[in-house]
């Protein structure tokens, strides 16, 4: 019996092995390919997505959580790349490879959704699971401070 | 499909101005330029990457490979400078492995310093064609026309024609030999903070990197390496994971002798990634270690330091270093050491490739196509030019990815199943079977006089070479390897370097700046040593050093230190007072060219080490792009202090003990610096690249600024090693 869930509002059906993790449906399945692997461990947040708007290690998490919910990946997170979070990123100039970063903006939008208001301590407190190798951390505190208001010191 | 591949086989064949132009390093020699395939392409070629579409639309290909440096803006935003175009109307494309590309091998901070002028010409000779063309169409003489914001225009009268109406009659002209080329205060794109062309992609999730091709049919594979270098499958059952769901079938892929070879190892090809991993798991496989199974990297370090404190074989040698030390007022030795590192960028080996009958595609992420089609040749016994490279956007790779042997696994794959086959390593395959940073051990030995001049200096060095990974017979660093020292613009008269026995025993590559890392390393934190001894402030220390170096070959190394060094010292506000517990450390070298230096300001407490600001100073000639140079040296910090608490791979038995990033511990968001500042000399110089430099200098200036605060020297990297 193929279970059916929703993944950028669209409904889909998955027919197949539960266990799988979500990454790998979304990355393979689905060809959303925006959210990406980084270490299969929780470690990296890489693979962060939402489910039911939390912001979830799609690595870890079996497609089977996601039956009935709703998934939202950086695909989904707004129509036209509108959300303040991806204009924000533009307008600070945080991708160096960019490779990280549909992870750190999907864990960031989950972390305003239920902190609006952060100072710089919340900020990196919230975002210590998302790695970046290439080191633009200061760009994207500074980006996530200014959607929040709070601080809008420009990086560039 | 969700992406898009650029596969414009049409320019893939050869141009016809690259057999011309190679010999000029790169071509726009005199010609006739090849017009676009009318039938095949809109646009028209003007040159290998400037391509006019009839309503303006402007193509810009990009050689050099993007990684997240910033090249593929910075490369094209020169391009379009000399070109006179509207960076609106500009798409920027990355172009596959293409001589007519001139040298694509990305690495050595090299692409401004090899391709700015190159890139210049592509631009200023297609904007002359295009001034002729409106030229001849109005009949009068070019000088009665010029270029402007992607139109010619008529001095004479109000006449102007697009760059779109004038691309095909421009491209039937010859090329012109000698473009004039804009004095800097031309410029409308270079030394502008022009944003990265991909932005928009990347925040939306639609930028496609290595790991995210998707081609109708393609498998998916996961591989589990050799442990060892040089070792081998002994054996292995594969018969409970072909049993599994989705599996293709279990390969063994023996190893390929070869510099950018694969080490060997088993892979499984299934429909999914996740069916190959859960199949591989399956595989019981027995591996045989080979002649380096015993190699234990920690005991191998004190071994390099063992031969570091004897002496070595000379390389160089000036002055009369014996009289020197006789003649010191006070002599001072000290050994540093540093370890093994993985470049680990975020995006592991990924490539995909398609083995065909007449032909090999490849995407890949990666730093060297021209490498791959070399490596492919070799391994499938095909002319290289039958295998065509998409270049993949890296997501990161810092050296790493000038290798190939994740490409020549897929190949292997994809020639077993006769599919196209994508591979994505693990992140603990990344850990554990890389092209390593080498270990290291260092001596210094310096001789002071009264006065707290440096009279002699004695430097020995052990570290496998990366030149072992190219020739395993090479035994130890050679006077080349070690340039950076004898060459070191301190210059001291009495000089004196040595290198130690030190075969590799893995494989060693490219780390982002490579030797600078432990040289820049041992030779600043030794200079914080010796103004200790000589009772001086670091930074006056460094002064009288430059002071002394006479040597007029050396001049403008000397004053460019300098120079970084003061720019430095004065932003950071050298000499103020910081709280208790808190210290500045101060560090300069060059390195690729370029001159950095950096003042950090940290805090100790108990065994916790902060970091609140960072002053950076940079001479790289001209900026080309201030954001994304600063962008650059932010990066450069945040790996430098990486390197310098946390990373180190270590071995025993021949194979790394790390696996993931909780045993190979990298800086995360709360313990970046919180104040990066960074300065650039900004002068008219020719301009030099910035991937590597900024990293060295920040170690050593930690150093110093724990030293400050506490009194505890440093000397071994990294200052918080894991136990793994
Ligand atoms: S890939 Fe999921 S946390 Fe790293
Ligand atoms: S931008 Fe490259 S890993 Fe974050």
């Amino acid at each position: 019996m193929p279970e059916s869930l929703t993944v950028n509002g669209q409904p889909r059906e998955f027919d197949g092995d539960g266990d799988m993790p979500l990454l790998w449906y979304l990355r393979e399945i689905l060809d959303l390919t925006g959210t990406k692997f980084g270490c299969g461990m929780g470690l990296c947040g890489a693979c962060t997505v939402h489910l039911d708007g939390q912001a979830i290690r799609s690595c870890l998490t079996p497609v089977s959580t996601a039956f009935g919910r709703e998934i939202t990946t950086i695909e989904g997170l707004s129509a036209d790349g509108s959300h303040p979070l991806q204009l924000a990123w533009i307008r600070h100039r945080v991708p160096q490879c960019g490779y990280c970063q549909a992870g750190q903006i999907m864990s960031a939008a989950s972390f305003l959704d239920s902190n609006p208001k952060p100072d710089r301590d919340a900020v990196d407190q919230a975002m210590q699971g998302n790695i970046c190798r290439c080191g633009t951390y200061n760009r994207i505190k500074a980006a996530i401070l200014d959607v929040a208001g709070g601080d809008t010191e420009e990086t560039a | 499909m969700s992406v898009h591949i650029v596969t414009r086989r049409d320019f893939l064949k050869s141009s016809g101005l690259a057999a011309g132009g190679l010999t000029l390093g790169i071509g726009f020699g005199a010609g006739t330029a090849l017009a676009g395939d009318a039938s095949a392409a809109s646009e028209t070629e003007l040159n290998a990457f400037v391509h006019i579409a009839p309503n303006g639309d402007t193509v810009l290909y990009c050689g050099r490979c993007e990684m997240g440096q910033g090249i593929s803006t910075a490369l094209p935003a020169a391009v379009a400078d000399e070109l006179e175009a509207d960076w609106s109307r500009v798409t920027v494309l990355q172009g596959d492995g293409d001589e007519k590309y001139g040298p694509q091998g990305t690495g050595g901070s090299k692409s401004i310093n090899v391709m700015f002028t190159p890139m210049r010409e592509a631009g200023a000779t297609a904007q002359a064609m295009l001034v002729t063309a409106a030229a001849n169409r109005w009949g009068v003489a070019t000088e009665r026309c010029y270029a402007d914001n992607h139109v010619v225009r008529n001095r004479d009268d109000e006449r102007t024609l697009g760059y779109g109406e004038l691309a095909a009659d421009a491209a039937k002209l010859d090329i012109p030999e000698t473009p004039k080329l804009k004095t800097p205060d031309q410029f409308r794109y270079i030394g502008q903070p022009i944003p990265r062309h991909d932005m928009a992609d990347v925040v939306t999730g639609r930028r496609t990197y290595g790991a995210d091709t998707r081609l109708p049919g393609m498998k998916y594979a996961a591989i589990r390496h050799v442990p060892v270098m040089g070792g081998s499958v002994k054996s292995f059952d594969a018969a409970e994971a072909k049993a599994m769901p989705g599996v293709v079938d279990v390969i063994h892929i023996p190893r390929f002798e070869n510099a950018y070879g694969s080490l060997g190892g088993i892979a499984v090809v299934a429909d999914t990634t996740w069916q190959a991993k859960n199949a591989l798991e399956k595989v019981q496989v027995e591996f045989e270690p080979g002649p380096h199974g015993s190699y234990d990297s920690k005991a191998y370090k004190a071994e390099l330091v063992s031969r570091v404190e004897q002496s070595c074989e000379k390389v160089h040698e000036r002055g009369n270093l014996a009289a020197a030390f006789e003649a010191a007022e006070t002599r001072h030795g000290a050994t540093y050491t540093g370890g093994h590192l993985s470049h680990s960028p975020m995006e592991p080996m990924a490539s995909t490739v398609w083995v065909r009958e007449d032909d090999v595609e490849v995407w890949a992420s990666t730093q060297d196509p021209a490498g791959i089609q070399r490596t492919l040749g070799a391994y499938l016994e095909r002319d290289p030019k039958s295998v065509i490279v998409h270049v993949m956007m890296a997501g990161g790779a810092f050296g790493r990815k000038f290798k190939c042997d994740y490409v020549q696994e897929a190949a292997a794959l994809s020639k077993a199943v006769g599919a196209p086959v994508h591979l994505t390593w693990s992140r603990e395959e990344d850990t554990r079977t890389g092209y390593y940073h080498s270990l290291s051990a260092q001596r210094i030995e310096a001789s002071l006089d009264a006065d707290g001049n440096v009279t002699g200096w004695l430097h020995r060095a052990a570290f496998p070479a990366i030149r072992t990974t190219f020739d395993p017979s090479v035994e130890r660093p050679s006077e080349g390897d070690l340039d950076a020292v004898s060459g070191h613009p301190y210059g001291i008269a009495n000089m004196q370097v040595e290198s130690g026995l030190s075969p590799a025993h893995t494989r060693i590559g490219w780390y982002r700046a490579v030797y600078a890392i432990f040289y820049g390393y041992a030779i600043n934190v030794f200079t914080h040593e010796l103004a200790e001894k000589a009772n001086k402030d670091p930074l006056d220390f460094y002064r009288q050093i430059y002071a002394n170096s006479t040597n007029p070959e050396q001049a403008e190394q000397v004053k460019r230190s300098l120079g970084v060094l003061n720019l430095a010292a004065e932003k950071a506000g050298w000499g103020r007072e910081v709280p208790e517990g808190h210290g500045l450390g101060i560090a300069v070298h060059h390195s690729f060219e370029s001159y950095l230096a950096m003042v950090v300001h940290a805090e100790v407490d108990g065994e916790d080490i902060k970091v609140h600001r960072v002053d950076c100073a940079v001479d790289c000639g001209l900026v080309l792009n201030p954001d994304q140079a600063t962008a650059q040296m932010e990066g450069a910090v945040m790996m430098g202090m990486s390197l310098a608490l946390y990373t180190e791979v270590t071995f025993r038995d021949g194979a790394v003990v790390n696996s993931n990033f909780h045993d190979y511990p990298v800086l995360r968001a709360q313990e970046a610096p919180p104040e990066i500042n960074v300065y650039f000399t900004n002068t008219d110089a020719r301009p030099t690249g910035l991937g590597e430099p900024g990293v060295p200098t920040f170690a050593p200036a930690l150093s110093g600024a724990i030293f400050a605060a506490t009194g505890v020297r440093h000397r071994d990297l990294p200052i918080k090693p894991m136990t793994v």
